[in-house]
């Protein structure tokens, strides 16, 4: 062969290959309102929410969704600078706690108009705490879909094993600290001159959100009143105590190897702590007997940690998208039971009354935790607070430093971080 | 007593050649395994062989359009060479034959250039790629290829030994300057363009921080990020995440396959000239 | 117009494609990175990009974080490049003194560069996954506890370097064994004659005669190796205790996660000063090992 056969070759077999991409990309039929939707839900809930699109789809011919999911790690980062660069979506989602930082890109709008005038959302639907997330001055910018609480998960075989039984003789979760425990320690199978456990009773996931499951618990927080950080209060302490000491007594596996939420859907743990989103994994499986509920009372009360999925809508479109894209939301909201199936727990209370969502049991468990759930602290600096967090507990928990010590240099380099913040956009902690 | 030497040399080497072949063989069997036997890995060849990961992962064409993906990297790879090639060659016969003023600076410089880690490049090239709105789009991953200085380098070390004697003949013959680069130059660096060729495409195919950066729409991934995407959802389930592994990999396997003489003759050849 | 004159013209034309992608994709890069590395420019707040000077050179000078990731960069390259070095050298003599089936190993050895990253971290994953990986498993059988390849703090690096030799030694070795190849053999035969032994003829004709290969090895395994990300951003995500978390991983999460892209560029230039420091050096002390 010619190198001019090759070059030409290849020039041709890449034209054909550019037509076929490009006709690919080509979706929906004309005169219609498309719209773009990004989120992060890349597992089942994505499946999910596929469904909801395309039924909203062929319920409203005149308007055309299509869905885009990118991994949450990147979401947040691909979302701002495609927005910056006019080519982001009309349509996305952003956690409740991410929207300060989101805010001051200024692609975020006001969609105060949903709550209002006719076809409303009303307001009374919503819980006043979970509302208030999305209140900025007098904006709302944007809707909450959901509620996702952290929240205990229990295998239900290893429960009724360790005797964690009803009256009614149902597998039961531990409800305090001492239940907990036990439940811990009844679980625990070591094999005959075994140095180690094969099976656990509690093991725990991501350490971050573990943590900050508990923080509320023990009446901590991880900013001050006057917008300062404040990582190694006693509350904070207390918590990451109790989870540095499970590690310590070897009452879960080490930390070097949390079998973690792997380790829960092979059954070779008990229990585990996790977000209602993980659910649609263990729908998954078809072996598995599982309930839910609430995290039990480690610290002085009934508490968690949960946040929101908001839709949100793009500043400055045009009259159609933009009513296009209210419609969508309206409809997602009013589905929002199909997407409680997926594993959620819709924000609206009219949707949680319903007998429907009564029957889903780990949703349902998980939802009585809202009132006394909260929230990730409202900070432009949120990333670097999860890195913080995620670092002190990893250095506790590892036991390479104690809590106090892990804490306080995490609230040594956050207020590095507070301080920049403040000197260059002057904008604070807390919008 | 020396056959018995030898024979044991060649045995070592066979021996590490296999241990360097047996994941990825481990690889293809264990993506042929149903879930329930890959995280029991008592024998390592199946016990039910199925084909059932991989008609799952093809089957998944709306929230993983993984024949998308291979499209998208079988075009973006070959773009690129094609456009490496056609470059790199270009450039290399101008500085090499056709003797342009400052040519030796310039691929100095190249050199030179070829010593700044990337990594300097990917926020300015983000910025740059974002103002010409080519974000989200193929060109991001093929046009700042071409710029890499390698290709240039190599093709001007083989050219310098080409003889120059046969280009004189075809100018005299009558042959217009671009007619003796396609017809007496390019064929007589043959292989070392190949090389080039083949090193371009499987660097373009592999590229795994480009796409990561650049690319936001799915649908226009190419199959590393694919495959990375595939694997963070489904972390759980490893034989779905090694089937997409075995599936990106083929293509790369069968282009090796074809080319395997050119890419290792070729490789040990030209890269050394200096 | 002379024929000289007009093929130099010719030669512009030939030359412009390239010369046009080079300014545009790495010599105005280049000008830009060093803008961005003096300006406060946070993504999030488009609006508020301004000269600082100095200030990010600074900040990275007292940024722990910025040295945690040094050093881990450090004991990559550090562990990978002589491991490599000696690895592939071996396998290359090896190769050279097979008689039979030297093509056929050479290629199998080839073969696992042609993984992408992706792919080689997802099965490496499954190998050191710490409960239900296979190298556990084969350990459980002659009887040894589970090791934590990937979470103990003293084994996540050599673990990633392991992964890595396995990964891009073959083509090393097949560019080592290239160089061997080309060594006259009436060389050796002479040495040989003169009563040379194994050793003696290695260090004192065959390792000279590589030196100008070894040289390019060495230097381009340095540098790639001081750029290592998805490795240890697929295997790890940099833990346990950033243990893993090099460099261009930390930059990478300044730049597009927490949108500084103003200490990002910053932190690429003293990431490049490091490595143009290390090539030089390398340069120098194996230049001279020759002379």
């Amino acid at each position: 062969m010619s190198p001019k056969a090759v070059f030409g070759g290849m020039l041709a077999f890449c034209v054909i290959l550019g037509t076929i991409r490009a006709n690919d990309t080509v979706i929906g039929g004309r005169k219609k309102t498309e719209l773009s939707f990004w989120n992060g839900w890349t597992g089942p809930d994505g499946t999910a929410m596929l469904k909801m699109i395309r039924e909203f789809n062929t319920e409203n011919p005149d308007v055309e969704v299509s869905m885009q999911r990118i991994e949450w790690a990147t979401y947040y980062n691909k979302l701002m600078v495609a927005e910056l660069n006019q080519r982001g979506p009309e349509l996305f989602v952003i956690h409740a706690s991410t929207l300060p930082r989101m805010r001051r890109a200024g692609f975020v709008s006001d969609v105060s108009d949903l709550y209002s005038g006719a076809g409303a959302i009303r307001e009374s639907d919503f819980d006043p705490y979970v509302l208030d997330q999305v209140k900025f001055g007098k904006e709302k910018i944007g809707l909450p879909l959901d509620i996702h609480p952290q929240g205990l998960y229990g295998n239900v075989d290893m429960l009724k094993e360790a005797g964690f039984v009803d009256a009614r003789g149902n597998a039961r979760l531990p409800v305090n600290r001492e239940e907990f425990m036990r439940a811990i320690r009844a679980m625990m199978k070591t094999p005959k001159g075994d140095a180690t456990p094969s099976v656990w009773g509690y093991s725990m996931t991501m350490w971050r959100n573990n943590f900050m499951s508990l923080v509320p618990q023990f009446d901590g927080h991880y900013l001050s009143k006057d917008g300062r950080a404040d990582l190694a209060n006693p509350g904070n302490i207390a918590a990451l105590t109790f989870m540095a000491d499970l590690a310590k007594n070897k009452l879960v596996p080490p930390p070097e190897n949390q079998l973690g939420w792997v380790g829960y859907r092979q059954k070779k743990v008990g229990m585990v702590v996790d977000g209602v989103y993980m659910l649609g994994d263990l729908l998954r499986l078809e072996d598995m007997k599982y309930i839910g509920g609430p995290i039990p009372i480690i610290g002085n009360h009934a508490a968690t940690m949960a946040d929101s999925h908001v839709l949100c809508v793009k500043t400055g479109l045009s009259p159609e998208k933009r009513e296009a894209s209210e419609r969508f939301i309206r409809y997602l909201s009013a589905h929002s039971i199909d997407w409680a199936k997926a594993g959620q727990v819709p924000a609206r209370k009219s949707v949680r009354d319903t007998p429907e969502f009564r029957a889903m049991q780990v949703q349902y468990a998980f939802s009585k935790q809202i009132p006394t759930m909260e929230y990730p602290p409202r900070s432009t600096v949120l990333f670097e607070l999860d890195f913080e967090i995620d670092h002190a507990t990893e250095m506790a928990i590892r036991g390479d430093e104690t809590p106090t010590a892990a804490l306080k240099a995490a609230t040594v380099n956050l207020q590095k971080v507070l301080d920049r913040e403040n000197k260059d956009y002057g904008t604070g902690a807390t919008p | 007593m020396k056959r018995l030497a030898e024979g044991l040399k060649n045995g070592l080497m066979t021996f590490l050649g296999l241990v360097f072949l047996s994941p990825i063989v481990l690889m293809v069997f264990t993506s042929m395994k149903p879930e329930s036997e890959v995280l029991n890995p008592e024998s390592a060849i199946p016990k039910h062989w199925t084909l059932g990961n991989f008609q799952h992962v093809l089957g998944w064409s709306e929230e993983a359009p993984f024949v998308r993906w291979l499209l998208n990297s079988v075009f973006v790879s070959t773009s690129t060479t094609l456009l490496v090639l056609t470059f790199s060659s270009m450039a290399a016969y101008a500085i090499t034959r056709l003797k342009v003023p400052g040519g030796g600076v310039f691929l100095g410089i190249i050199v030179g250039a070829m010593m700044i880690p990337g990594q300097l490049f990917l926020v300015p090239v983000y910025l740059l790629l974002s103002k010409l709105h080519w974000l989200d789009t193929p060109a991001a991953l093929i046009v700042p290829a071409t710029a890499g200085g390698f290709g240039v380098f190599m093709l001007s070390q083989f050219m310098r030994s080409v003889p120059e004697s046969l280009e004189e003949a075809a100018i005299l013959d009558g042959c217009t300057t671009l007619g003796v680069f396609a017809n007496v130059v390019l064929p007589l660096c043959g292989p070392a363009v190949a090389t080039l060729g083949i090193f371009t495409f499987i660097g373009s195919w592999n590229d795994f921080l480009g796409p990561l950066v650049f690319m936001d729409s799915v649908r226009d991934y190419t199959l590393p990020v694919g495959i990375a995407l595939y694997q963070a959802s489904y972390y759980t389930q490893y034989g779905l995440t090694l089937a997409t592994a075995v599936l990106g990999t083929v293509p790369l396997i069968i282009v090796f396959l074809l080319f395997q003489r050119y890419i290792v003759e070729s490789m040990s050849s030209t890269g050394l000239k200096d | 117009m002379t024929f000289n004159r007009r093929r130099s013209l010719t030669g512009l034309l030939f030359l412009a494609p390239y010369a046009i992608s080079f300014v545009t994709f790495i010599v105005l890069p280049i000008i830009v990175a060093a803008y961005l590395s003096v300006m406060q420019f946070d993504l999030t707040a488009k609006g508020s990009i301004h000269y600082v000077g100095l200030q990010n050179f600074k900040e990275a000078w007292a940024d722990q974080y910025f040295w945690s990731g040094i050093k881990a960069t450090l004991s990559f390259v550090i562990l990978m490049v002589p491991s490599m070095l000696v690895f592939a050298l071996g396998t290359a003599i090896g190769l050279n003194a097979m008689s039979r089936g030297r093509n056929a190993v050479r290629a199998l050895l080839f073969l696992p560069g042609l993984l992408n990253v992706a792919v080689t971290a997802i099965l490496w994953g499954w190998f050191y996954d710490g409960t239900f990986g296979l190298f556990n498993f084969l350990l459980k059988k002659v009887g040894i506890g589970e090791v934590h390849w990937l979470s103990e703090k003293a084994l996540a690096m050599p673990s990633i370097v392991v992964m890595t030799l396995w990964w891009t030694m073959g083509g090393t070795a097949i560019v080592l064994l290239a160089a061997l190849q080309q060594i006259p053999r009436h060389i050796i035969e002479a040495a040989a004659l003169d009563g040379a032994g194994k050793w003696a003829m290695f260090r004192k004709i065959v390792f000279p005669l590589l030196t100008p290969v070894l040289l390019f090895v060495v230097i381009t395994n340095t540098i790639g190796a001081f750029q290592v990300f998805g490795q240890p951003f697929l295997l790890t995500k940099g833990g346990p205790e950033l243990a893993t978390r090099g460099l261009v991983q930390y930059i990478y999460e300044t730049a597009f996660n927490n949108y500084r892209m103003g200490y990002g560029a910053a932190m690429s230039w003293m990431l490049f000063a490091i490595i143009a420091v290390f090539a030089l050096l390398q340069y120098r002390l194996l230049r001279r090992s020759v002379a």
